[in-house]
Parts: C-alpha cells; sequence; structure tokens
C-alpha cells in the first residue's frame, strides 16, 4: 500500500512539474502581467513603459524635466537623414521596410519561418544594407541605434505586439529566451528576473530597479551613463547593448549583439510586454 | 614472531625502495601546459551551455585570467601563469555546475 502511494506521488509529482514546464506563451504573459500589476496595484499598465521613474516621484519629476527637451532628440535627427538618403544604387531604407517608418517598429522583433530565426529590427536595418552593397552599421551603438529610434520615435502611440506562431522550433526560441531571462548567471549568480522580477522597486547601489514589464517599450534608450562615455553626448544604444550591459555586472560573460541568445531573449522580453505602448526612445539614468 | 620479524622486514625494505626511487617531479612548464589544457577544456564546456563568467577571457574585462596566464607563461613566470590559471579553471568549473544547477530555470521558481 505505501509503495502504491509513493508511486502515485511520485507520478503526481511528475505530471505537475511537466504542466509547469510546458506553459504556453500566453499564460506566460498572463501570469507574469498579473504579478506586476498586484506588485504595483497603484499603476496602470502603460506606466509600466517609463520603468523605475514610475515608481519613485522625485526620480520622476527629475526625468519629466530630462524630457522637456529630451537629449536624444538631435540623434533621432540622424536616424530621420538615414532614412532619407538614398544608398549608392539609388534605392534606400524605404525599398526594404516600406515607405511608412511609423509601421517599421511595430513589426518587429518576429518569427522567420523559413531561417527558423528570430528576426529583429537591428538584424534587419543591417541586412538591408547588405542587399544594397552598402557596409552594415556597428550593431550596439550609432547609425543603427540612430535609425531604430527614429523608427521607435515615428511608432510612438502604438502598441508592442509581437507573436509566437505555433510553431515548434518558434517556441522553442521563445523558451530559449525565457530560460535566459530565469536562469541565475555569472559570478554574481544573478538571473535577470533576480533584479527585474523580484526585485523592481528595491534600491541596487543608487539605483532604483525597474520592473520587466514595460522594459522595451523606451528601447533603444538615452543613458546618461553612455552619453558621459561617448564623445560627442550621443547616449543612445539598442537593446542588446543593455543585454550585454547587465550580463557584464552580473559578471557574466556577454554574448555578442545579435547573438541567437539575445535574439531569443528579445523575443520573450518583447512579448512579455504585449499590449504596452511605444514611447521610444526614452532617457534613463 | 619469526613471521613478524619476516613482514616488518620486508615491510622496511618497501618503503626504502620507494624513497630511493621518488617519482621524477614535474616541471611547472609541465605542470602549466597540463593546467592549460584542463582550463581550456573546462572554459569550453562552461560556453556550451552559455555558462561562461566574465573574468575568463572576455576580451573587454580588466582580469582576463586565462589569457593573462598565456602571457605569463610567455615571459617565463609560470608560477604566475598557474595562478591565474587555477582561478581561470575554478571559474569555469563553477559556470558550468551553475548552468546544470539552473537548467530548469523559468518563471515558476519566482512564483509566476
Amino acid at each position: 500500500m505505501k509503495k502504491i502511494a509513493t508511486l502515485l506521488l511520485s507520478a503526481g509529482l511528475v505530471a505537475t512539474a511537466t504542466q509547469v514546464l510546458a506553459s504556453t506563451p500566453e499564460e506566460d504573459l498572463q501570469k507574469f502581467r498579473a504579478y506586476f500589476q498586484e506588485k504595483f496595484p497603484g499603476l496602470k499598465l502603460d506606466d509600466f513603459g517609463n520603468g523605475a521613474y514610475a515608481l519613485d516621484e522625485n526620480k520622476r519629476l527629475q526625468w519629466e524635466s530630462m524630457e522637456e527637451f529630451p537629449p536624444y532628440e538631435e540623434f533621432v535627427d540622424k536616424g530621420r537623414e538615414i532614412w532619407e538618403k538614398p544608398f549608392k544604387n539609388g534605392k534606400s531604407f524605404a525599398d526594404c521596410f516600406g515607405p511608412d517608418p511609423s509601421k517599421v517598429r511595430v513589426r518587429y522583433p518576429h518569427w522567420d519561418p523559413e531561417t527558423k530565426e528570430v528576426v529583429t529590427l537591428e538584424g534587419d536595418i543591417n541586412k538591408c544594407l547588405k542587399e544594397n552593397g552598402e557596409k552594415p552599421f556597428k550593431w550596439k551603438k550609432g547609425p543603427i541605434a540612430w535609425l531604430s529610434a527614429f523608427f521607435g520615435y515615428e511608432a510612438r502611440g502604438q502598441k508592442i505586439n509581437v507573436e509566437i506562431p505555433n510553431d515548434p522550433d518558434a517556441i522553442k526560441a521563445y523558451e530559449h529566451g525565457r530560460h535566459f531571462f530565469y536562469a541565475k548567471r555569472g559570478q554574481l549568480n544573478m538571473a535577470c528576473a533576480d533584479c527585474h522580477v523580484k526585485y523592481p522597486g528595491h534600491f541596487i547601489r543608487g539605483n532604483l530597479l525597474s520592473p520587466a514589464l514595460g522594459h522595451v517599450t523606451h528601447f533603444p534608450v538615452y543613458r546618461a551613463k553612455w552619453a558621459k562615455k561617448s564623445k560627442d553626448g550621443d547616449g543612445l544604444g539598442t537593446l542588446h547593448r543593455r543585454y550585454g550591459g547587465c550580463n557584464k555586472q552580473v559578471r557574466a560573460r556577454p554574448f555578442k549583439a545579435q547573438s541567437k541568445v539575445y535574439r531569443d531573449l528579445e523575443f520573450f522580453h518583447q512579448y512579455m510586454s504585449n499590449g504596452l505602448t511605444i514611447n521610444a526612445p526614452g532617457y534613463r539614468e | 614472531m619469526k613471521r613478524l620479524i619476516l613482514t616488518f622486514g620486508l615491510a622496511l625494505v618497501v618503503a626504502g625502495c620507494n624513497a630511493t626511487t621518488p617519482e621524477k617531479a614535474m616541471s611547472l612548464e609541465d605542470q602549466y601546459k597540463a593546467a592549460l589544457a584542463r582550463t581550456q577544456a573546462a572554459v569550453k564546456k562552461a560556453a556550451s551551455v552559455e555558462g561562461e563568467w566574465r573574468d575568463i577571457r572576455w576580451k573587454k574585462s580588466k582580469k582576463r585570467y586565462l589569457p593573462k596566464a598565456i602571457e605569463a607563461a610567455k615571459a617565463g613566470d609560470y608560477q604566475k601563469a598557474l595562478k591565474l590559471l587555477s582561478i581561470a579553471e575554478f571559474q569555469a568549473k563553477m559556470g558550468y555546475e551553475q548552468a546544470m544547477a539552473e537548467k530548469d530555470a523559468g518563471p515558476w521558481l519566482y512564483g509566476l
């Protein structure tokens, strides 16, 4: 009798574990959103797009004063110039992305059923350049971030709407990104989720941790820290630049921007903010 | 009694033989070569599970234990090279262990 009870209990545990591991993207999204809304009951869904500034009144006031004369504006203008400038072959980015720049940002990231890979906006920017005989941009900052910021700026007010198709390979990529987000790594043994799921609203040294919900709405981002490092005050950087910085901070080896790992992470990360309003580019400390 | 003396004598002979034929000590260079091979294998293993840590060999790290060990060995400082390799190997092994421990990580671990 005891043996039977043990067997049944084990079978039950295995079944439960399998069920938990097999949660669908949609179930993940519902739980993720509910978790943050319960954790910060005073915030509306779109407030999460303002990151840590939605959580602290003083910081919010500082941020709002920065946004009055946004330091990223000149780089958005540079992005617009890149968009308008024809390639040597006479074509332009509009030949790759369509004539309306406001319709570009919302299409990314997406799953490509032919290559079986996640396609990002920055990936397609460089693909377009290469296909037209131009030299591709560097991945993390500079022209790629300016053009991406221009697309983000043009898409302001639209909702993030990433689709995870019912394709086993797409689900695998999503789960890979999800695993990366929740797995502890580096010498400090910390996961993305430790800072941005478990402890948003807490301070890590002098920095207020932001919730993961809404993270991606304001990317590419203009960071004061990055501006300080650059010669011309250009603080714009892509989402993958930020991923690399986070990994470095927990003393894990960062992956290359646009590597499969970071593209899959972006697939999961952006999907978790579905339904939130794009407010890119954003200003952050 | 006779047997006891014989056994004791035999033990002494064996011990004496061992004492007079010690294993040839590995040179520092050989120790370095062995440690380098071990460390490189451990790093490769950690990287294969996305578990490599920052300071082992990443080009922007200030520590870069593995490349610095190789530099030290090239300069003939095998003691320093061995010390750096031992840190790199430890970190690589820990990175792998960590990745294995986190194999099933997911939202369920955060109550989601």
